[in-house]
């Protein structure tokens, strides 16, 4: 294979930058819903960090890890999205805000 | 023109991935994201992984974010009122000034911490084992103690598989001996190294050896040609010549002199060809000829010769094509299945099971409560004298 034009640390910054967006999402959104789609953009750009050191070191590992974090985010989105619904049922908001049954 | 690609389609997850967090509307949020995945799934396709590519596109974009648009639209939650519980006043730059120092911090360090770019590209040895013994009907092959052949039939070969790098020890038994007790018929130490395929021909009749025919599976440099790596595994002759047979008045030689347990590459042109193989100090009675032997292009053939035993003692010689692609389809589908199924075969069914007790588990939560069966008050019958005058008794005077 001939040398990649693009560096591994262009794309490990990319992952970063997207993560970090990822993590302002998980903090300052309120919609429950938007909360959970920015965890879906923080695993995203962790599977593009590992796909970029697969690429890098010729290892077929990381492609593989990806796989399994993609179906580990599938099988969380599934349970996660059912809870919410579950609770949107008796609660009628989503608003993370005022979901504080836990409290006291 | 990568790095151009690279730098547009980064700017355009970045923006999507900015919009998803601004945007009102969850709906849109949810397109955006979508947009972003796809970004990502190119990133995959410049990254030599294209089953990841494709599964990215499936499973992300094609399932998760349908179902979160599903929920979406079935909580009706596009617009979130402000709520009325306060927030604490200073979250919301706090957050965004941690997280830019994050950023800056990190980026830093990528880009000035020296990643370890030494020797990238390495793709890992492959090994595979060839039966060319007379007289053993089938042997198993071991390297450093584990198996990588079993019940090799005569003029069979083993499946590829997958080492790191480094120094082994490879031992060839009869099949079914016990490899910790049992003497080995061959036993030899080598060295592998990235990048390479190795093919280990065990030949002998008496004294059995090893030969080793590497075939580099690195870029073709002459297209159009096949890549060809002859062994020659006839014990009773010191050594064959292989001649190009197809016009017979005009036979070109392929390999001249090819000694019995040496392993010799040479590059033809495609076509399909008849090979005649020739003993030694004799090119006019051939020892066999092998009709219609098709070459494509851009292919790595390792020819073995040999001899086969027939039932009744006769011998005839026979030619053993084995292929191995020139170039190894990294991150295709070939490749990750067959990680997937031999070193990660646990993961794969414990992730599996995961899967399962997901889905189990959404259909529990989201299920309506059943009923709630109350318990059936049985009335006893009301005993009919309660509250009801008795007459004066006529007895008793």
């Amino acid at each position: 294979m001939k040398t990649p034009e693009v560096a591994v640390e262009l794309y490990v910054l990319l992952s970063a930058i997207l993560f970090i967006m990822g993590v302002m999402g998980v903090l300052l959104r309120r919609n429950a819903i938007l909360v959970f789609m920015s965890v879906e953009l923080m695993l995203n750009a962790g599977n593009l960090a590992l796909a970029a050191f697969a690429r890098q070191w010729a290892n077929g590992d990381g492609l593989l890890m990806v796989f399994f974090v993609m179906t580990v985010a599938a099988s969380e989105v599934a349970v996660g999205l059912a809870l919410i619904v579950a609770i949107f049922r008796t609660e009628k908001a989503i608003d993370i805000d005022e979901l504080h049954l836990l409290k006291d | 023109m990568e790095l151009t690609l690279f730098v547009i389609i980064g700017a355009v997850s970045v923006a999507a991935a900015a919009m998803m967090l601004i945007s009102e509307n969850a709906v849109h949020s949810a397109l955006f994201l979508i947009l972003n995945l796809a970004c990502i799934a190119f990133f995959f396709l410049m990254l030599d992984a294209p089953f990841l590519a494709m599964v990215q596109i499936t499973v992300y974009a094609g399932a998760i974010m349908v179902l979160f648009l599903f929920v979406i639209m079935l909580l009706g939650a596009e617009r979130v009122e402000p709520s009325r519980q306060p927030r604490f006043r200073w979250l919301t730059p706090m957050v965004i000034v941690l997280t830019l120092i994050f950023l800056v911090t990190t980026s830093v360090a990528i880009v000035d911490g020296k990643i370890n770019l030494t020797e990238p590209q390495q793709i890992q040895p492959r090994v595979r084992v060839v039966h060319a013994l007379e007289d053993v009907p089938q042997i198993d092959a071991y390297l450093n103690g584990a198996p990588i052949a079993q019940g090799l039939a005569f003029l069979e070969n083993g499946d590829f598989s997958t080492h790191n790098p480094g120094r082994y020890t490879v031992a060839v038994f009869p099949a079914g001996a016990d490899p910790k007790t049992a003497s080995p018929l061959v036993e030899q130490t080598i060295d592998l190294q990235s990048g390479e395929a190795l093919s280990l021909t065990a030949v002998g009749r008496s004294t059995p050896k090893l030969v080793l025919a590497t075939e580099d599976l690195s870029y073709n440099e002459k297209k159009g040609t096949a890549r060809i790596t002859a062994i020659n595994a006839l014990p009773d002759r010191d050594w064959v010549s292989v001649f190009n047979d197809s016009s017979p008045d005009d036979r070109r030689v392929l390999i001249d002199k090819l000694d019995f347990g040496v392993a010799e590459t040479i590059q033809v042109e495609m076509g399909t060809y008849t090979i005649g193989l020739y003993p030694s100090g004799n090119d006019r009675n051939s020892l066999a000829e092998f009709k219609d032997e098709k070459l494509d292009a851009d292919v790595s053939l390792l020819w073995v010769f040999a001899e086969e035993r027939r039932p009744d003692n006769s011998f005839v010689n026979r030619l053993v094509p084995l292929q191995t692609s020139t170039n190894p389809s990294f991150g295709g589908p070939s490749h990750v299945g067959q990680l997937l199924f031999s070193v990660y075969v646990l993961p794969f069914e414990m992730v599996s099971l995961l899967l399962l007790v997901a889905m189990i588990g959404a259909i529990v939560l989201t299920h309506e409560a059943l009923p709630v069966r109350r318990k059936v008050e049985r009335r006893l019958a009301v005993n009919p004298t309660v509250g009801v005058e008795q007459p004066a008794s006529s007895e008793g005077k």
